[in-house]
């Protein structure tokens, strides 16, 4: 039964992008998000996973178009590979952070990074610096309550998504 | 108008001697262009493409040299219309290139094979905001559908390859190539690797599933209509579409970009579709019971408001070449990606014959219940002119509307039996088309006669190509549907904007007859109806390019129209009788 296409409610979606590694890609990619009236919301760019390629994670706001359009008008551009949304996949998504603490250090520091599993991976008498990768609902957690031990700079980047295993017929 | 011999080459200081590499950049370019089959280009030589016509005429290739770029945009996508190949046109860096979007712009939303070839600045000094240095990649990105900088000669011919190959594979589309100076002049090595053309290539044809999925619900429709738009013309598919038309006793109705797809009069022709449509053609597509769309993006002058478009259908079946364009705005249940030809051949080989009395009876009812109505009045209507024009068409001549009034009148009109090309700015809707496009139809078809049938708004906007149109012998006939205003806008803020008309009138116009004469062209101004058709057969008969002002009421207006936010079946009529 047809049904015409109504404005659906606006949603998030990850995908990921496969792409030639030529000049200008980034801008070609993200034009043609924003001209189909989506909202960039991230962009995390990786090499591979073939020789001159670029992997790209876009989260991408569909607004008021179709989701499956985003997908769709990408795979349309000559430099792009292929697209997958990665969305519903099921995959985990994947990030780091970088925490930043200023000396005077707060005495149980050490303890609450290593409870948090974060790796120190610069350390000076002024500063403090420790990595840690996880979802990223759970590097909020841990910049929530890293807060309070004189959390300084926080920088955090954008998911990436390894893409699903496709089950095997048997 | 005013001539100067040209200088004859002897005439001409002699040119120092010069250097000049064995194979410069711009050599391998030009001669890329021969091998893809360029024989006309469209263009204006400047600073930053200066190394290329310093060859050009060492190549077979006829330039024809424009007065803007807009226009030399037009002329290539007119050009690639007419032909089905690809139209090339060349500007140089700065205001060259940027006078190229627009008609960049257009061919591209409509689907149209064209290269746009660019100078730049040196490569050293691209991003020094260098003289006539602009950014016409950026400028591009989303009005064409791929672009390159060259930044080393070694790659001009895969790129030009790839470039041609892209923009007619597919979805055709407007591709740009941006070349530095430096590299149009570089030596080239005899030692260039030749790296591999990227792979672009068009859908799979459909799988049979589909096709037979389709083939049935088609042969079980009861109500069934079939839209038609440019894609059927891209593809070649007008003869299968009458096929299967006939095969099925169904309806056709097209789009604007449709227009000449399908032979009208015809009995199963239902005309133009959409906001502007014919009120017959509108309420076949509310009422259908099946709708099968081919080649057809269904935008919204299409559908108009969306739960009002086909409401009743049980199936709808969506065939087009771009899998973006399924689903965008109507969902088909059975969208079918595929060229428009190879569709409508199997579903014509597997659809069971069908005759479909009632229905049709049905729709001749609604023709016979809204007819296409304009006032008669004493003044000169243009849809008078326009039926006096296309009992002269021949299959082989070609329409080229501008955009406004006079396109909507030229498309609901279109008539002549057989179909043939109607081309216009469809998705774009750029004043200022016809003329040029007609120009670049006539460089590529030279044994077909070609009209462009214009407002006066929309002419003046690339008027100045009339002196190429002398220039190149391209006997092109210009039809000017005068009404001193910008009738379509007047017609909107007439229904939809409080009949508040604010700045509509032209109060000035030039006098066309003059002017056209003034640019070498033959020129004449009708007032009578008696008078449209010898006019017409004087212009035609001229060897030259000829321009026609047809006085017309300036109360014309388009009708039916939908109005703005209303569905297909609320078309208003037209209100004289
Ligand atoms: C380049 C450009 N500018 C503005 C418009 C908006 N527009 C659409 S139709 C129209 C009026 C056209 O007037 P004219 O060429 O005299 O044609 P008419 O409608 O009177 O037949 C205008 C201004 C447009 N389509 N293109
Ligand atoms: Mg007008």
């Amino acid at each position: 039964m047809p049904v015409p296409v109504s404005a659906p409610a606006s949603s998030a979606r990850l995908l990921l992008v496969r792409v030639e590694d030529r000049p200008g890609i980034l801008q070609r990619v993200t034009n043609c998000v924003s001209r189909r009236g989506h909202q960039l919301l991230s962009c995390a760019v990786a090499a591979g996973p073939e020789e001159g390629e670029l992997r790209l994670w876009l989260r991408v706001h569909t607004g008021m178009q179709p989701p499956e359009q985003a997908a769709l008008q990408l795979r349309k551009l000559i430099d792009v590979v292929a697209v997958e949304d990665l969305t519903e996949s099921g995959v985990r998504e994947w990030t780091l952070g970088l925490f930043e603490f200023l000396a005077p250090f707060a005495r149980e520091l050490e303890t609450e990074l290593e409870r948090w599993g974060a790796q120190v991976v610069e350390r000076t008498p002024e500063r403090l610096v420790a990595a840690l990768g996880g979802p990223p609902a759970s590097l909020d957690a841990a910049r929530t309550e890293l807060a309070g031990l004189g959390l300084g700079d926080f920088a955090r980047g954008r998911p990436i998504a390894l893409h699903p295993v496709v089950p095997q017929e048997a | 108008m005013s001539t100067f011999p040209a200088f004859r080459p002897d005439h001409r200081k002699q040119p120092e001697l010069e250097v000049v590499p064995a194979r410069s950049g711009a050599e391998v370019l030009l001669s890329a262009l021969v091998g893809q089959g360029v024989d006309t280009v469209f263009g204006i030589p400047g600073g930053a493409n200066l190394p290329i016509y310093r060859h050009l005429p060492q190549f077979p290739i006829r330039h024809v040299l424009v007065r803007h770029e807009q226009g030399a945009a037009h002329m290539a996508d007119g050009y690639a219309r007419a032909s089905g190949r690809v139209g090339v046109c060349i500007a140089t860096s700065g205001p060259g290139a940027l006078n190229l979007v627009t008609g960049l712009a257009t061919a591209h939303f409509d689907s149209v094979p064209v290269v746009a070839l660019t100078g730049q600045v040196a490569s050293p000094t691209i991003g020094t905001d260098a003289f006539q240095e602009s950014d016409v990649i950026g400028s591009c990105l989303s009005v064409t559908k791929h672009s390159y900088q060259l930044r080393d000669p070694g790659e001009i011919e895969e790129v030009v390859a790839e470039a041609f190959h892209v923009a007619r594979t597919g979805r055709p589309g407007a591709v740009l190539i941006d070349i530095p100076k430096d590299v149009q002049q570089a030596h080239l090595g005899d030692d260039r690797p030749l790296r591999r053309i990227r792979r672009h290539a068009a859908p799979a044809p459909a799988p049979e599933q589909q096709i037979e999925a389709a083939a049935g619900y088609l042969s079980g429709a009861r109500r069934l209509v079939i839209l038609a738009g440019r894609g059927v013309a891209i593809a070649g598919a007008q003869e299968a579409l009458l096929k299967l038309a006939l095969k099925l006793d169904a309806p056709v109705g097209t789009t604007l970009l449709g227009t000449g797809v399908f032979p009208n009069p015809h009995p199963l022709g239902l005309g133009l579709v959409g906001f502007m449509g014919t009120g017959y053609c509108n309420r076949a597509v509310t009422d259908c019971d099946l709708l099968l769309m081919v080649g057809m993006r269904a935008d919204d002058r299409v559908t108009c408001r969306l739960d009002g478009f086909a409401p009743r259908a049980e199936h709808i079946i969506h065939v087009n070449i771009d899998p973006a364009e399924l689903g965008k705005t109507v969902a088909a249940d059975c969208p079918i990606v595929g060229d428009a030809r190879d569709v409508l051949e199997r579903l014509a080989a597997q659809a069971e014959p069908g005759s479909r009395p009632e229905w049709r009876e049905q729709v001749d009812d609604w023709r016979r219940q809204h007819p296409l109505r304009h006032p008669r009045n004493g003044r000169l209507q243009p849809q008078e002119v326009l039926r006096a024009y296309y009992a002269r068409r021949r299959p082989a001549d070609i329409t080229v509307a501008d955009v406004g009034l006079n396109q909507m009148w030229a498309a609901t009109g279109w008539s002549g039996g057989e179909s043939g090309l109607f081309l216009n700015s469809g998705g774009q809707g750029t004043m200022g088309f016809a003329l040029p496009a007609a120009i670049g139809a006539q460089a590529a078809a030279p044994g077909s006669r070609v009209f462009a049938i214009c407002g006066e708004g929309g002419l003046v906007m690339t008027v100045q190509e009339l002196a190429t149109a002398v220039e190149a012998g391209l006997p092109v006939k210009v039809l000017i549907l005068n009404n001193r205003q910008l009738g379509m806008v007047r017609q909107f803020q007439d229904d939809f904007y409080g009949g508040v008309r604010s700045q509509v009138d032209h109060t000035v116009t030039p006098d066309f007859p003059t002017l056209a004469q003034a640019f070498g062209c033959y020129g004449e101004a009708v007032d009578e109806l008696a008078e449209v058709g010898p006019a017409l057969d004087r212009a035609i008969a001229h060897p030259g390019p000829a321009v026609l002002e047809f006085r017309i009421d300036p109360e014309a207006g388009i009708f039916p129209i939908v109005p703005l936010g209303g569905t297909l079946s609320e078309f208003v009529e037209c209100p004289y009788p």
